[in-house]
């Protein structure tokens, strides 16, 4: 008996010293929103819709492969499926944890919140993915795939409960954890924000039932009267000139290092500022490099003619002004930026939805119908908003003085500025087609090099911004696409290939990826 | 001329001989260490095989006879000992003789398993002894080296090249697909973890006992499923032997023995359709050479640009260096009534062929028995091995960017890169990559890694029938490291004006420090019972171990200096990151050993241990596991088989048994702690507003055990025709159970593996050695042997429900239903009649959306052969090895295709070609396919061999596995004593000159690697994959020099 317990205590060693086995959800939410937005910035934006509709190869490089050719494997994009479900999963942890505690209910009802965005996000890429038996760990090891009009309907239930689930809380703020930075590293940077947080869950429910028209049945149509997104959702936890803590949008390294890209902007994309298709010497400037001449060229293009290189590290850092001279700097290095535009600083917050989307959204709502309001407004205030987020610097504020301190005047000179154009001036355009290329055209230009992969999924779904040819400024599409559709172009890709080697049966067939459609694409 | 003299002067002695009446012979009977034996008959025989004279030798070995006048040869018998008979004619009346034990002497004592001595008569399982000369007769720097290609059924791969390569030991194929498959070691008795086994003197070795399967191993308890290497030490010479000491000394010359096979028709390009010469482009896709001057690179700042000629030189392979390496070994052995010592010390002073690369090691043992009183024994040893390696940390990178230099240009004339202009990184030619001299000579690791190995085995008989045995081992490996890499900076001028990434990012410069330990203490009593009971032999042995292993790491870097050249974690821009890591692991065994023999000619052995482990759950910790094994000699029982001519002596055996295995972690972890989720910070948290942690991605199954070994095996010893043929033969087969394997699981279940007990596997196979003594006179000794090895069926029978495979490492996999392991990479999409289906309209051969399976990477058939011929005092041996049924996979197409240096690129002239045994789809009717006999590809250069339709399909890069290697080769050459006897202080002295790895054969398809490489490192049983990720493999030339005082 002695021997036995004393065997077991010699034996009984097997506490992990180096890992935490235990959490809370306090400590997993704001680690899961920071992942969500790297997963929003780096998977979807910059890896899957940067190529396809903003950005051309640099010359000096080789070996695009099926970043120019289109033609996709299932090794293609695997990135966003892995990470999105293994980010979903923390949600659901937070989620299974709080079921049934008051005190917890704002983090219950946000994990609701952004695993509708997520599941949104991998349906729009995927179509039909597992979702109810998704998430399940050993419960289900092959989960099952679910349609992507079921998905849609359920989620948007889940941000109508998250919504409910809020105002409780509300009503007994008393009896209920508030959030923190140190939990919401979203709205909660400058005390808790929860209304934010309601115009969220609008705003993502808005962009569904925008995007499925008539593809999908929902159950409730209907929104909280909290409103929609009318500041940029950003995420911030505290990024800082730190290794590992800094903002994924910024190309330096704490050592000042960057790498060069292998990218330039497309002749495409350009041609919507510097007067060939629109003029907009003002977002022009703030967005690319060497404004008015930035080095461009078509994807796809190798040798003919050479495309130029990429300026060091890439055409969307602004360097900043020279205070003497007030011109533009020519070189950006990691201790000098301009803190403008795209790539700010390195504490810029990651945005999941702009508001300028948010705008957007609601005027195409507007013109189709599915909510009331002035379409020309929300159009208008889709210009200001992507004005005011370019204007912004690292800390997420619009100067008071500058060059870079009027986005609202600079949108209204910038309309006047493109006096025919119904691109610019949604008055213009008389008919519904015209009206919804004139916002998703603006979406288009809004999102550029922030939100790209939305302007691939409203591309797919609408035919705009429009191809007119397969000419540099005509067409974003690659040169060398081996697509067989008439805008050569790709509809989706293949399922990753870890669903073929570990989910054979479930993974639904067939899938081509110049043929297969999302449910609501074109 | 010479050879005349040498007859004639036989002829003279003969004569003089012939005139002699009676005379005496004398002279000292050795055996092959030296050690003087006792008891031996020397006979004089005459042609009627009458006995005409005997005599016996004394303890110190020596005889003395007289002989008749017509006496032409002495005949010297024993039991144990190969019958031997040496000429006297000529002799002037003294004759020393060495004797060499019978290779399968039935009544030879071993050791075996937990230390337990048996005579091989009794083992009912298969076994190897390999000694140490035998070992250490081409001067390898590990034991591993010395053992390959030598025991059937034991297969050692090095799987790296360069100053300090891996090796991966693996005794009857791999049963366990993701948890241990390598042989365990046992050191003195002791259980030692196996990365010792490199860092011990090969020189220190007594012998090598190779227990093949888990029967012979069962006693070691968890690990022995695998099989097993006792490794025993030298303590000393044996009694009455004088004190020795022994110096030699070794040069050895490395060269690369084999390089990818490349293509010298075309230099730099990169366009489709029409090759462009391009100055500053790594691939290869330009014009074919014609001699002309072309400029290469972009114009420096100060306008000038290098002008070359346009063909091929051997630039890149020129790179690795022809390399020098001295090793010195020194030992001490005294002896006296009550024990002996021995003390030995090995300096190896090395180089390697990637230029730069050093390693010193020291190893110094101290050993010895010694009898304390009548009824106490003591055995100890202690090991010190001191390696120090100073090497790049780019190796893999410099290979791969040495690889991707166009084949006009010759690396070795920017050997200058801090002040030959076109040398520097910033005015290098290339765009993409970097000048590999700056890479060796910037990115530098610098490694300190320290071996103590210590026993001590005390032996207490209070009466003749009782032993009583503790044994204690410590293993301690203490190991610190440090790695550099300077910083630099880009010119301007190379920042504004050159393609390419790099030349535009300034190296940050970076160091990191790391520490760690490890140290298993074993501690193990025994009682052994030995009585005679009438027919019965009975041997009862108990005991009890107990171990504990605790590895610790600590690691630091900072990347981002600020004074460049100072390479301390203090000198940074950023705040350094740290790591550390524990681990504790404890087991407990207790087991019986009983053997029973009847009459000397049937034994019967059991084993039974229970082991309890720390790492599992406390209902799943403790496991039993049995051995059993027969062993049977007929030819004791039959009495008219004694007195064969043909057949001396036969054994038949048989065993079973069941191992368990506790397969959770690897050798740094024991598996502690991985039952329990963790949870980690993720995201770039902390920030300073709190902490954030994500879930970690593995499901661990509740109830882990585990897995168990089962299998069983027969086989037979035989000796023939006076002991010259010795035979064994093995048949095996093993099935492996609940075994705990990671499987990767959908993503969309949150997590990536899954922990849990499913997979089974089996192994069944032969192995069969022949020895055969073809000569063996006083001057003459001729012998040949061959191993062979045959895998019948290594297969994976199931993994779980859901599962079918699981993946070991860059398309390695172990698949349901398929050899184990087996590639499963991309392949073309065939039509029903096996051609590859093209595109219609491009030619292009479009790649199959699903994996295939491309092959099995474990050989099938393993042969060794070796040969010893000795004439007087020259030996000349040599050693080969043959694998084959097997594929090899080059997992770095970047290096052949993408780059254009691949030999395969130029296999239609860069020309368009019609794809070899193609077709494409029928446009009218689907499914069905038309032979392609006319459509070519739509570009025969660039737009093909660089693009998914060649470098996406992995199938382009498997090619057999099969190679021969002469492995050794020496030829060694003992001073004869005559010449020695004017010195007196000098007994023995030899020189001798071997060659390692001279020759590998491969087939054509194979123009990439040694197949022995690994990709996966050789702790994976992800066999069978290369990358350019180490040194390419070398032969060695060495002589030694040796000296007996």
């Amino acid at each position: 008996m002695i021997v036995g317990t004393s065997c077991k205590k010699y034996l009984d060693i097997n506490n992990n010293p180096n890992s935490v086995i235990a959490s809370t959800p306090d400590l997993v939410l704001p680690q899961a929103i920071t992942g969500t937005a790297a997963i929003t910035n780096n998977d979807y934006s910059n890896g899957i819709g940067a190529d396809l509709m903003y950005r051309a190869n640099a010359g000096g490089f080789s070996g695009f492969g099926t970043v120019i050719s289109y033609d996709y494997t299932n090794s293609t994009f695997t990135a966003a499926w892995a990470d999105t479900y293994d980010n979903l999963n923390d949600y659901r942890y937070i989620k299974e944890q709080t079921d049934g505690k008051p005190a917890y209910i704002y983090f219950n009802a946000v994990s609701r919140i952004m695993s509708a965005y997520l599941f949104g996000m991998l349906v729009d890429q995927y179509d039909d993915i597992p979702y109810s038996d998704a998430l399940k760990a050993a419960g289900a090891l092959s989960p099952k795939y679910d349609k992507g009009t079921e998905i849609y309907k359920s989620i948007a239930l889940q941000l109508d409960t998250a919504i409910i689930q809020i105002n409780t809380g509300l009503a007994n703020a008393l009896s209920v954890t508030p959030f923190t930075l140190a939990s919401d590293p979203l709205f909660s940077q400058n005390g808790p924000n929860m209304t934010a947080w309601k115009q969220f869950a609008n705003t993502v429910k808005l962009r569904l039932i925008v995007r499925a028209g008539n593809k999908v049945t929902f159950a409730n149509k209907n929104f909280s009267t909290d409103g929609f997104l009318t500041n940029d959702a950003l995420v911030n936890p505290g990024y800082s000139k730190v290794a590992g803590k800094i903002s994924p949008i910024f190309p330096y390294s704490a050592t000042n290092t960057a790498t060069t890209s292998s990218r330039l902007p497309s002749t495409y994309v350009v041609s919507f500022y510097d007067g060939s298709k629109l003029n907009d010497q003002k977002r022009g400037t703030v967005v690319f490099r060497n404004w008015p001449n930035p080095p461009t060229n078509q994807l796809g293009n190798e040798t003919n003619p050479n495309p130029p290189s990429s300026p060091a590290p890439n055409s969307w850092i602004k360097p900043s002004i020279n205070p003497t001279t007030g011109l533009y700097n020519t070189t950006v290095s990691g201790t000098d930026y301009g803190k403008v535009g795209i790539m700010k600083d390195y504490t810029q917050g990651v945005p999941l939805i702009t508001a300028a989307e948010s705008y957007f959204l609601q005027a195409e709502a507007v013109a189709r119908g599915y909510i009331t309001g002035d379409a020309n407004t929300f159009f208008n205030k889709g210009i200001e908003a992507s004005y005011t987020y370019l204007y912004k610097d690292g800390a997420g504020v619009v100067p008071s003085s500058g060059p870079y301190s009027a986005p609202v005047a600079d949108a209204t000179s910038y309309r006047a500025a493109n006096p025919t154009s119904f691109l610019a001036n949604y008055n213009l355009a008389t008919t519904l087609e015209q009206q919804i290329e004139a916002i998703i055209t603006q979406k288009y230009i809004a999102l550029n090099m922030i939100s790209m992969h939305e302007a691939w999924n409203e591309y797919r779904r609408t035919g705009y911004p429009s191809i007119t040819g397969t000419g540099p400024k005509e067409t974003f599409v690659s040169t060398v696409s081996v697509s067989t559709r008439p805008d050569r172009f790709p509809t989706r890709f293949p399922y990753p290939v870890t669903e073929s080697n570990t989910n054979a049966a479930n993974v639904p067939p067939g899938i081509d990826k110049f043929k297969t459609l999302i449910f609501w694409a074109k | 001329m010479r050879k005349i003299f040498s007859i004639l002067t036989v002829f003279l002695l003969v004569i003089t001989q012939i005139n002699a009446q009676t005379r005496t012979i004398s002279g000292k009977v050795t055996d092959e260490s030296g050690a003087p034996l006792r008891g031996i008959t020397v006979q004089e025989i005459a042609p009627d095989k009458k006995v005409v004279a005997t005599a016996i030798t004394t303890e110190a070995g020596t005889y003395s006879i007289k002989v008749s006048e017509r006496a032409r040869e002495l005949h010297f018998n024993s039991v144990e000992f190969v019958e031997f008979s040496a000429s006297i004619v000529g002799s002037r009346g003294e004759l020393n003789v060495k004797l060499q034990s019978k290779v399968s002497n039935l009544s030879e004592v071993v050791v075996t398993a937990g230390g337990i001595r048996t005579r091989k008569r009794d083992q009912g399982y298969a076994s190897a002894q390999i000694t140490g000369d035998a070992l250490t007769a081409a001067k390898p720097l590990t034991i591993q080296a010395g053992l390959q290609g030598k025991v059937a059924g034991l297969q050692i791969s090095a799987t790296n090249g360069g100053v300090n390569p891996s090796f991966r030991i693996v005794l009857r194929g791999q049963r366990s697909i993701t948890g241990n498959n390598q042989a365990l070691i046992v050191l003195d008795n002791i259980v030692v973890p196996s990365e010792l086994l490199g860092n011990l003197n090969p020189e220190d070795v007594e012998d090598v006992v190779v227990l093949n399967g888990a029967s012979a191993a069962a006693l070691y308890g968890s690990e022995a499923s695998n099989g097993a290497l006792l490794i025993t030490t030298k303590k000393g010479g044996a009694k009455g032997s004088k004190p020795e000491v022994v110096i030699s000394h070794t040069l050895t010359r490395e060269e690369v023995s084999f390089f990818p096979k490349l293509q010298q028709q075309f230099g730099s390009g990169s366009t489709a359709n029409f090759p462009v010469y391009t100055p500053d482009e790594n691939q290869q896709y330009g014009p074919a050479f014609d001699g002309s001057l072309k400029p290469i690179g972009q114009p420096l700042a100060d306008g000038s640009i290098q002008t070359i000629p346009y063909s091929p030189v051997n630039g890149k392979n020129s790179f690795w260096q022809k390399a020098l390496s001295s090793q010195t070994d020194l030992s001490l052995s005294t002896n006296d009534e009550k024990g002996s010592t021995r003390l030995s010390a090995q300096f190896i002073d090395g180089n390697t062929t990637t230029p730069k690369d050093k390693l010193t090691k020291t190893t110094i043992k101290l050993a010895g028995k010694r009898s304390m009183a009548r009824t106490l024994e003591m055995n100890y040893s202690i090991n010190y091995t001191q390696n120090r390696y100073d090497i790049t940390s780019q190796t893999g990178t410099i290979y791969a960017e040495l690889m991707q230099t166009p084949a006009q240009i010759q690396v070795t004339d920017y050997k200058d890169w801090q002040n030959d202009k076109y040398s520097t990184p910033s005015g290098y030619y290339n765009p993409f990559y970097r000048n590999p001299y700056f890479l060796l000579d910037n990115y530098r690791q610098y490694t300190r890694n320290d071996y103590l190995a210590g026993n001590l085995d005390l032996k207490f008989s209070p009466v003749n029938w009782v032993d009583l045995v503790v044994r204690t081992g410590i293993t301690t490996r203490n190991n610190s490291g440090k790695s550099t890499s300077d910083k630099y900076t880009y010119s301007d001028f190379a920042k504004a004006t050159t393609h390419g990434s790099y030349k535009k990012t300034d190296v940050p410069g970076s160091t990191a420090e790391s520490f760690f330990y490890s140290t298993r203490i074993t501690t193990e009593f025994q009682a052994a019972f030995r009585k005679k009971f009438n027919d019965f032999n009975v041997r009862f042995t108990t005991g009890a171990t107990i171990r504990q292993d605790i590895n610790k790491s600590l690691s630091a870097s900072v990347a981002g200096l600020v004074v460049p050249g100072s390479f301390n974690l203090s000198n940074t821009l950023v705040n350094p990151t740290a790591s550390e890591s524990n681990y504790k692991a404890r087991q407990l065994g207790f087991y019986g050993d009983l053997n029973v023999g009847y009459k000397g000619y049937i034994n019967l052995h059991a084993t039974g241990r229970n082991d309890w482990v720390s790492t599992l759950n406390p209902d799943n910790r403790s496991f039993f596991y049995p051995a059993v094994d027969l062993a049977f000699s007929p030819m004791e029982l039959f009495t008219s088989l004694k007195s064969s001519k043909v057949i001396n002596s036969l054994k038949i055996r048989g065993g079973w048994s069941k191992v368990g295995q506790v397969n959770l972690g690897n050798s740094s972890t024991y598996g502690a702690y991985a039952l329990d989720p963790t949870f980690s910070q993720a995201y770039g948290y902390p920030y300073p507003a709190g902490g954030g942690f994500t879930l970690n991605n593995t499901i661990v199954s509740p109830s882990l055990k585990p897995e168990f070994t089962k299998g069983y095996e027969v086989g037979f010893d035989a000796t023939w025709l006076k002991n010259r043929l010795t035979t064994n033969l093995t048949y095996y087969s093993t099935r492996t159970s609940d075994q705990t394997v990671s499987t990767s699981v959908s993503t969309a279940t949150g997590f990536s593996s899954y922990l849990l007990n499913a997979a089974l596997t089996n192994s069944k196979g032969i192995e069969a050695t022949v020895n055969a003594t073809i000569i063996r006179k006083k001057d003459w000794d001729f012998t040949v042997g061959a191993v062979y090895t045959q895998i019948l069926e290594n297969k994976v029978l199931a993994i779980t429900a859901d599962i079918s495979n699981i993946s070991l490492g860059s398309g390695i996999y172990a698949f349901v239903g398929q050899p184990f392991p087996v590639i499963y990479a991309t392949a073309y999409l065939r039509d029903p009649q096996g051609r590859v289906v093209v595109d219609g309209t491009t030619g292009y051969p479009i790649r199959d959306g699903v994996n295939k399976i491309l092959g099995s990477t474990q050989p099938k058939h393993t042969l060794g052969l070796n040969f010893n011929l000795s004439y007087k005092g020259f030996h000349l041996s040599a050693q080969a090895e043959y694998r084959g049924g097997y594929s090899t996979y080059m997992n770095n197409t970047t290096a052949f295709d993408f780059s254009g240096g691949g030999l395969a690129t130029v296999a239609f002239n860069r020309e368009r070609f019609v794809f070899p045994n193609s077709s494409y789809a029928d446009p009218l009717k689907p499914g069905e396919y038309i032979a392609n006999t006319n459509i070519t590809v739509r570009d025969g250069g660039y737009g093909f061999w660089t693009q998914s339709a060649r470098t996406g399909v992995a199938e382009n890069y498997v090619a057999s596995g099969a190679f021969w290697k002469l492995r050794e080769v020496v030829l060694t050459y003992d001073f004869p004593e005559k010449l020695l006897s004017g010195i007196k202080f000098i007994k023995q002295a030899s020189i001798s000159v071997q060659g390692r790895n001279l020759l590998m054969l491969l087939p054509k398809t194979n123009i990439y690697t040694d197949p022995e490489y690994s990709d996966n490192g050789s702790t994976s049983n992800g066999i069978g994959v290369a990358a350019i990720a180490s040194a390419p493999a070398s032969r060695f030339f060495g002589a030694t020099i040796s000296l007996t005082f």
